[in-house]
């Protein structure tokens, strides 16, 4: 037996997005009919409609926002001399939540990868090369993740910037702070011992 | 190292069967088709996660949801519970009742080394067959090789997804080609570096357990046969046209293969089919070698019905070696009558029936 019309209209918008499958998708959709009064449904309505309609990119860095530019970029007493390229906003939300960095950030939407079809067009390339060139900018710090697709990305924006006189650094890799070594996987290891620094 | 008991459950045509195995020579005796094979099957299944010769849902009993191979491994570690479970929608693989979800840290916790009939591909196939051969066998020594070996073909298939854009007229990125080719030839450098010291150290010990199995001088030497003979990043470099022109990656470990020469001339074309058997069997006897020097640990040797090829002679000189060096061993057998009573006596021996395995007792 199917589900009403309606229903599955509401199950196939839920199984579009990411880790949901039908079944889940069916279970929320569901609970909205059963347990979600008018009142709550229209405010997840609106919330998705209001997020849509006021959250974009920020046309500086990529990062996510509902002002004109993002919260970092309109920051004066942010660190201009940095920015750190990340491939996806919730990376921002990670090392903002760290606290310990104070400069700019880039946001590419993404990271290199043919078999995806993601090419240096894809990505939120264009309007780094413009901000590179600011006088004020000296180190551009690389935190695509450690993945094929990461490191080839790092490396291609390393081979694009090599000209010039901008300091061009990759984050380290390594042993996870207040863990013991057993626990860290071999690769892990061996990268950490092959990046290990002078103390 | 050892395995002291295997379980299986709903395993190929074993519905349940528990086997107590000496820590010497285990003879398992049966008329083809009762189930000797896939008793050495399960074994090597645990060791590797998958069979040397079918699909996962192969191994699972007929109209059974799952299969269960379970072995109680003995070795300098201590011991480990191997699990292995076969089902519908994927498997599991268990070690003392946890599961490892990397293929790379689970396989090598067993060790075996396996002369199957299918291995006579070895010589006389092709270098797909040899290639695999290379990645199983390092991979199970060491486990590094693994993660090299996929970061390789990782990079590989993104590679040749992007030579595949290049079109006449429209030209692709040249700054991503190039760090594509980077990765690739620093991953491609680690697969060849382990294959050429593997291959150069079982060499010498393939040539002196030729020797000692066929009792003539006779002279066997394995090459390793890379794809290019430089270094890989500039040989890809130098390559970009041609690999432009065709789409693909045209050279690399990819492409990679292992020659064996007999007396001087190639074996493939030139020796005969007991003469490439026996090369196998030496290489696989190297492989036993090779594995307890680097490892410190001795392999299982897992034998499936390699008594009928040679003869009586060459059976029991191959035999009173495994006895001697006190290896563990897995040999499947139609029938005995060629071997000394000394090696009978000191082996375990089970019938193979019907998927039921008995020991047998001597003197019965």
């Amino acid at each position: 037996m199917r589900y009403p019309q309606s229903l599955e209209a509401l199950i196939t918008e839920f199984m579009k997005y990411p880790g949901v499958g039908r079944k889940t998708a069916e279970r929320f959709a569901l609970y909205t009919i059963h347990r979600l009064d008018g009142e709550s449904a229209q405010a997840f309505a609106d919330a998705i409609r209001h997020a849509k309609s006021s959250i974009h990119m920020c046309p500086t860095c990529g990062h996510l926002t509902d002002q004109e530019r993002c919260e970092v970029c309109a920051d004066p007493l942010r660190d201009g001399s940095r920015i750190l390229v990340v491939e996806s906003a919730k990376d921002v939300f990670s090392i903002e939540k760290a606290g310990d960095y104070h400069g700019l950030y880039h946001v590419l939407n993404g990271a290199l990868s043919p078999i995806n079809g993601i090419g240096p067009e894809e990505l939120n390339l264009k309007s780094l090369w413009p901000r590179v060139q600011e006088e004020r900018v000296k180190e551009i710090i690389i935190a695509t993740g450690a993945t094929q697709e990461g490191e080839a990305t790092a490396m291609y924006i390393r081979r694009i910037l090599k000209d010039t006189d901008l300091l061009v650094t990759r984050i380290a890799y390594g042993v996870p702070v207040g863990a013991n070594l057993e626990f860290a996987d071999d690769a892990t290891l061996a990268k950490a011992i092959q990046n290990r620094r002078s103390f | 190292m050892r395995i002291e008991t295997v379980t299986l459950a709903d395993f190929r045509n074993y519905r349940k069967q528990t086997v107590e195995l000496a820590s010497g020579l285990n003879f398992f005796i049966g008329a083809n088709g009762e189930g000797k094979t896939n008793f050495l099957e399960s074994i090597y299944a645990l060791a590797l996660s998958k069979s040397y010769k079918a699909e996962d849902r192969e191994m699972v009993r007929f109209e059974s949801p799952f299969a269960r191979a379970r072995a109680s491994v003995m070795s300098s570690a201590g011991r480990t519970d191997l699990q292995l479970i076969l089902a519908e929608d994927g498997k599991k693989a268990l070690a003392n009742g946890q599961e490892v979800k990397r293929l790379s840290d689970y396989v090598g916790i067993l060790n075996v080394v396996l002369f199957a009939p299918e291995d006579m591909n070895l010589v006389k196939g092709s270098p797909v067959d040899r290639r695999y051969f290379l990645d199983v066998v390092l991979g199970q020594i060491d486990k590094r090789y693994l993660d090299d070996l996929s970061a390789y073909k990782h990079a590989l298939k993104q590679r040749n997804e992007l030579l595949k854009q290049a079109q006449p007229g429209k030209d692709i990125d040249r700054d991503l080609l190039d760090v594509l080719t980077e990765q690739l030839a620093a991953a491609g450098e680690a697969v060849i570096a382990k294959r050429s010291a593997f291959i150069a150290a079982l060499d010498r010990k393939a040539a002196k357990a030729y020797q000692f199995l066929s009792v003539k001088q006779e002279d066997l030497g394995l090459t390793y046969q890379p794809s290019v003979a430089e270094n890989l990043l500039p040989a890809l470099k130098a390559r970009y046209r041609s690999d432009l022109l065709s789409g693909t990656t045209n050279h690399g470990p990819h492409r990679d293969d292992l020659g064996f020469m007999l007396n001087g001339m190639p074996a493939a074309s030139f020796a005969s089919q007991g003469e490439q058997r026996m090369i196998v069997l030496a290489v696989d006897l190297a492989l036993v070698e090779y594995i307890e020097e680097t490892k410190r640990e001795r392999p299982l040797f897992l034998l499936d019905d390699v008594l009928s090829e040679l003869d009586r002679e060459k059976q029991n000189r191959l035999l009173r070696r495994l006895m001697e060096t006190g290896i563990q061993a897995i040999v499947t057998a139609t029938e005995l009558t060629d071997i000394a009573a000394d090696i009978i006596g000191s082996a375990r021996i089970f019938k193979v029936a019907q998927g039921t395995i008995k020991e047998e007792h001597h003197g019965q």
